[in-house]
């Protein structure tokens, strides 16, 4: 098997599989990917932006597209967060009940989520357009290209708010998940949805 | 609709929804959205305020922190880290969990994250606790409580968050978190000397050893070095001395002690991007929730609401503020605590004349004690499932603990001057000293 295929196999979480659409594997990994490239990327611009810097001759263009790399790793972040259940939560009482009630407070929990993906597209949407009249310096490129993260943003997780309530409502949200050994399958710095307390 | 109970319900929404299962950050944009629909506060608007909250130059220093983190973790090199730790201190008295607290004290300052110190410490040291007869319980409780550290010291990603949205200065926070951070972490090594189990005893490991370990760990230990060498000497700012510490990571460490994790290296990248992003979205939300409070002047009855009772005597209003984060710490989670709060945390901050610094560390600690304290007590509730024991009994082995940190909190709160030498004699600067017109050396407040 090859490295990128390692990789994207690696990358796609078998959790909450029952709330997935296969057709959707592609997407998650791409975003998952993407986040990757975006945090490299500005990690690189950070790095060039100091070197430049120092032998005094600074590429004032760099601060931008560090800029750009960052908003938008944060909401293609918070987008593909949404499919694999990352976010950071405060609890999940809704973990802790099963049958109508856990049902109910899936779609609520769902219903919310969606609600405010369609504010991120429709008032996102309406701040892109008035982006177009702001310009960012030096380049003096409209404000609009970074806007355009927040209804693209909020187009991704609607979408998957949608895959999950679809799902969930046709095969149940209560579903036996494998064990899994937290300490040695969690990346460190997230909570694993085991670890949220009921 | 009144401004209070726009607050009240924005309030009661966000509780709701966070605490039914809705992620932080989509319950904070959900009370914000239905709040401000009842006010003049247009739609766009709040999704300007959620933009600019993440949208600071000095929050581009979390991504790096987190990947320092990530980085040092997944290329398993804590594992000269935890060698280095036994060899200091594991012929203590309580043996392992001194080795813990050392070691968290160590790994705090590379991570700046408590939730990574947890997962890490879980994982080099919780195996080696169960096999020695340490009890389930204790080694949750210990291991959570030394996790905290990381809220304090440098590169606290808890300090970048509170210093980039209170324009306070990061590496003040850094300086001056460094006296309570190791406050706790002594604190804690009395504690298991005096109280908890006596552990394994092992021979003081001899002088050539504990050269050996320390040559071992070396390259490791030069982030730290790093980190506040550069910020210190004013060559970096915390995010490029974040930048400089992942290359020094993947150019040396990675490919010195772990040459093979070098293919490994894109998922690192790519877990990292997706992980920060997560506080990141829930710091714009909350900053919108925050600007909310502001806007319908929740902050400022607040704050007169304190200052009637505590006037404008600044341990007073610290002691009710520790009173209030500890309450709303037990609920929330720091970052978006910060957040919210910090027009509150402004106002009394000038009202009672203190030290924006001194401020931010007393409230660092206070939340970073919430991290272990009933309901919520997110690193806590890590460590006992990491161990495998349960919350409640984790909290039990807790309880005693408490003291090393409100002891810890009131030290920071009576005693400013000690709390603040660092930074003084480090970054005077940063705790608003300017330098003398007149001759060398600076002025400072008193």
């Amino acid at each position: 098997m090859r490295i990128s295929e390692k990789l994207a196999k690696k990358l796609l979480l078998k959790r909450q599989r029952h709330l997935k659409w296969r057709a959707f594997d592609v997407l998650e990994i791409t975003l998952m990917i993407l986040c990757g490239v975006l945090l490299f990327g500005f990690s690189t611009t950070v790095m060039f932006d100091i070197v430049t810097r120092e032998i005094g001759r600074p590429w004032l263009w760099l601060q931008e597209v560090t800029q750009t790399f960052f908003i938008y790793g944060i909401f293609i972040g918070a987008a593909v967060a949404t499919r694999r259940n990352d976010h950071l939560y405060l609890t999940a009482v809704a973990d802790a009940l099963h049958g109508i009630p856990r049902l109910v407070a899936e779609i609520v929990i769902r219903l919310v989520v969606l609600g405010v993906a369609f504010c991120l597209i429709y008032f996102g949407y309406k701040n892109f357009l008035r982006g177009f009249s702001s310009f960012r310096m030096p380049s003096l490129t409209p404000i609009a290209s970074l806007y355009a993260a927040i209804p693209i943003a909020g187009s991704l997780i609607a979408l998957f708010t949608i895959e999950q309530l679809v799902n969930g409502c046709r095969k149940g949200f209560d579903h036996p998940e494998p064990q899994e050994d937290l300490l040695a399958t969690t990346p460190i710095l997230t909570v694993p949805s085991s670890v949220r307390r009921p | 609709m009144s401004a209070p109970l726009i607050l009240g319900l924005m309030t009661v929404l966000f509780l709701f929804f966070g605490y039914l299962g809705v992620p932080v950050a989509f319950s904070l944009m959900a009370g914000v959205f239905i709040g401000a629909a009842f006010t003049d506060v247009t739609f766009p608007a709040i999704v300007q305020k959620i933009f600019d909250g993440m949208d600071s130059e000095a929050l581009l220093a979390i991504p790096f922190f987190l990947l320092v983190g990530e980085l040092m973790s997944s290329a398993n090199v804590v594992s000269r880290i935890t060698n280095l730790s036994l060899a200091l201190v594991g012929h203590i008295r309580g043996g392992l969990s001194q080795v813990v607290t050392v070691f968290s004290m160590f790994f705090s300052e590379m991570s700046g994250s408590t939730t990574a110190d947890v997962a890490v410490i879980s994982r080099a040291l919780g195996g080696p606790m169960k096999k020695e007869g340490y009890s389930p319980a204790f080694t949750a409780a210990i291991i959570a409580a030394a996790s905290t550290i990381a809220a304090l010291v440098p590169p606290s990603i808890t300090a970048v968050v509170y210093g980039a949205v209170g324009n306070v200065s990061i590496a003040g926070l850094f300086m001056a978190g460094v006296v309570p951070g190791f406050m706790i972490g002594f604190g804690l090594m009395i504690y298991c000397y005096i109280f908890g189990p006596a552990g394994m005893r092992r021979p003081r490991a001899a002088f050539r050893d504990v050269a050996h370990a320390f040559k071992d760990a070396s390259l490791p230990l030069m982030i730290p070095i790093i980190l506040l060498g550069g910020i210190l000497t004013g060559w970096f700012t915390p995010t490029e001395a974040g930048v400089v510490a992942a290359i020094w990571i993947l150019a040396v460490v990675i490919p010195s002690l772990n040459r093979a994790h070098i293919r490994l290296l894109p998922y690192d990248f790519c877990i990292a991007g997706l992980i920060f992003s997560l506080p990141l979205i829930t710091i714009g939300a909350a900053n919108a929730f925050g600007w909310m409070l502001a806007y319908l002047r929740g902050a400022i009855v607040i704050a007169e609401w304190i200052t009637s009772i505590a006037g404008n005597d600044p341990h007073l209003i610290m002691l009710m503020m520790v009173l209030l984060f500890t309450i709303i710490g037990d609920f929330i989670e720091p970052v978006p605590t910060i957040i919210i709060f910090m027009p509150l945390v402004n106002a009394l901050t000038v009202a009672g004349d203190i030290n924006p610094v001194h401020m931010g560390v007393v409230l660092i600690a206070t939340l970073a004690f919430g991290l272990i304290t009933p309901p919520y007590g997110l690193v806590l509730l890590m460590a006992s499932k990491f161990i495998g024991v349960r919350f409640s009994q984790a909290l039990r082995a807790a309880l005693p603990i408490y003291v090393v940190f409100l002891g810890t909190i009131a030290f920071a709160i009576y005693f400013p001057k000690v709390v603040l030498w660092l930074p003084k004699q480090v970054i005077p600067e940063s705790v608003g000293c300017f330098k003398n017109p007149s001759g060398p050396g600076y002025i400072c407040p008193p």
